[in-house]
């Protein structure tokens, strides 16, 4: 199976790798799994508590050069978004972007996850 | 669940495999859903003796080669072509533990809802610990470390596989009781998870 050009941009250079201290308390920590394969997954987001707006977001992502691009792409889309506009991102725009073939979709689905199990951690150590 | 013997469609004798007759050896027509176990002549249960298994495919697959029916009627040389090709994906199926684990529970599961995701609690964030500390031991290549982190994977993936026949044997007497499917399709994920991490560590 050949991967798309944007999947391989992604992969061979991979945007915002890395973490944060998750015990911060303007941070949110996702972290998901795919039994499909084996795929870990783990998704931070950093809010600016005034405006609830993602300012910042890391990840990193044990799996095949799909689920690596769709966590990649996520954080750079959740980037600048608020944390509801953020929930509403479907991992059928990542499919889309990154053309990922069927048998991929579930590493679309992880990323998805994972951006709406962020946001979860987050609003549950910030409930106002 | 009922283990029913089907009769060979010429000699009426009662069939071992679905797939062919060891009485008269004719090839039998088998209906697309037939199940890996039927296939290869097994009563439905996890606990398969791998001798026995590795005789029996052996067997059928000499019986139903397609190099044997070169000069037959077309139809019966398709089914020989089908018949080998769900023979070895039987056989394939059912010969290591977790996957014929995993396809005993989809037979057996398959009228009821499980979470499919499902693992023991903390196992995905131990999962990430331990991919992030494979990461440091394969750069820095100690080899040591990296056997000994081998062989305890190892081991836990052999804990798991020592838990199926219980589970199944525990099912056997509960038919349908969804906590131990459940059970055992945490046990199946948790695999997945273990297989992926040591097929990181070099051999």
């Amino acid at each position: 199976m050949a991967y798309s050009e944007k999947v391989i941009d992604h992969y061979s250079e991979p945007r915002n790798v890395g973490s944060f201290d998750k015990s911060a308390a303007n941070v949110g920590t996702g972290l998901v799994g795919a039994p499909e394969c084996g795929d870990v997954m783990k998704l931070q987001i950093q809010v600016d508590p005034e405006t609830k707006e993602i300012v910042d977001a890391k990840f990193k992502t044990f799996g095949c050069g799909s689920a690596i691009a769709s966590s990649s792409l996520a954080t750079e889309w959740v980037k600048g978004k608020s944390i509801d506009e953020a929930m509403s991102i479907q991992n059928t725009e990542i499919v889309e972007e990154l053309s990922l073939p069927p048998v991929k979709i579930h590493c679309s689905v992880l990323a998805e996850d994972a951006i709406k199990a962020a946001i979860a951690d987050y609003k549950s150590r910030n409930e106002d | 669940m009922a283990f029913e013997q089907p009769a060979c469609r010429v000699c009426e004798f009662t069939l071992v495999s679905r797939l062919f007759c060891f009485s008269c050896n004719a090839l039998q027509p088998f209906p697309l859903e037939v199940d890996f176990f039927e296939v290869l002549g097994f009563p439905i249960s996890f606990e398969i003796k791998s001798a026995e298994l590795e005789e029996r495919y052996q067997q059928l697959s000499l019986e139903l080669h397609p190099d044997f029916y070169g000069s037959a009627p077309e139809a019966e040389k398709r089914l020989s072509e089908t018949a080998t090709a769900v023979l070895n994906t039987a056989y394939n199926t059912l010969r290591e533990p977790t996957s014929r684990a995993g396809y005993l529970l989809h037979l057996l599961a398959q009228k009821q809802k499980l979470d499919e995701r499902s693992l023991p609690d903390g196992f995905l964030g131990e999962m990430f610990f331990l991919q992030e500390a494979l990461d440091e031991l394969l750069e820095s290549g100690n080899a040591d470390e990296l056997s000994g982190m081998r062989d305890e994977m190892r081991k836990r993936q052999k804990d798991i596989e020592a838990d199926y026949a219980p589970l199944f044997k525990r099912l056997k007497d509960h038919p349908e009781d969804s906590e131990i499917l459940q059970q055992l399709q945490t046990h199946l994920n948790a695999e997945r998870y273990l297989r992926r991490l040591l097929g990181r560590i070099p051999a």
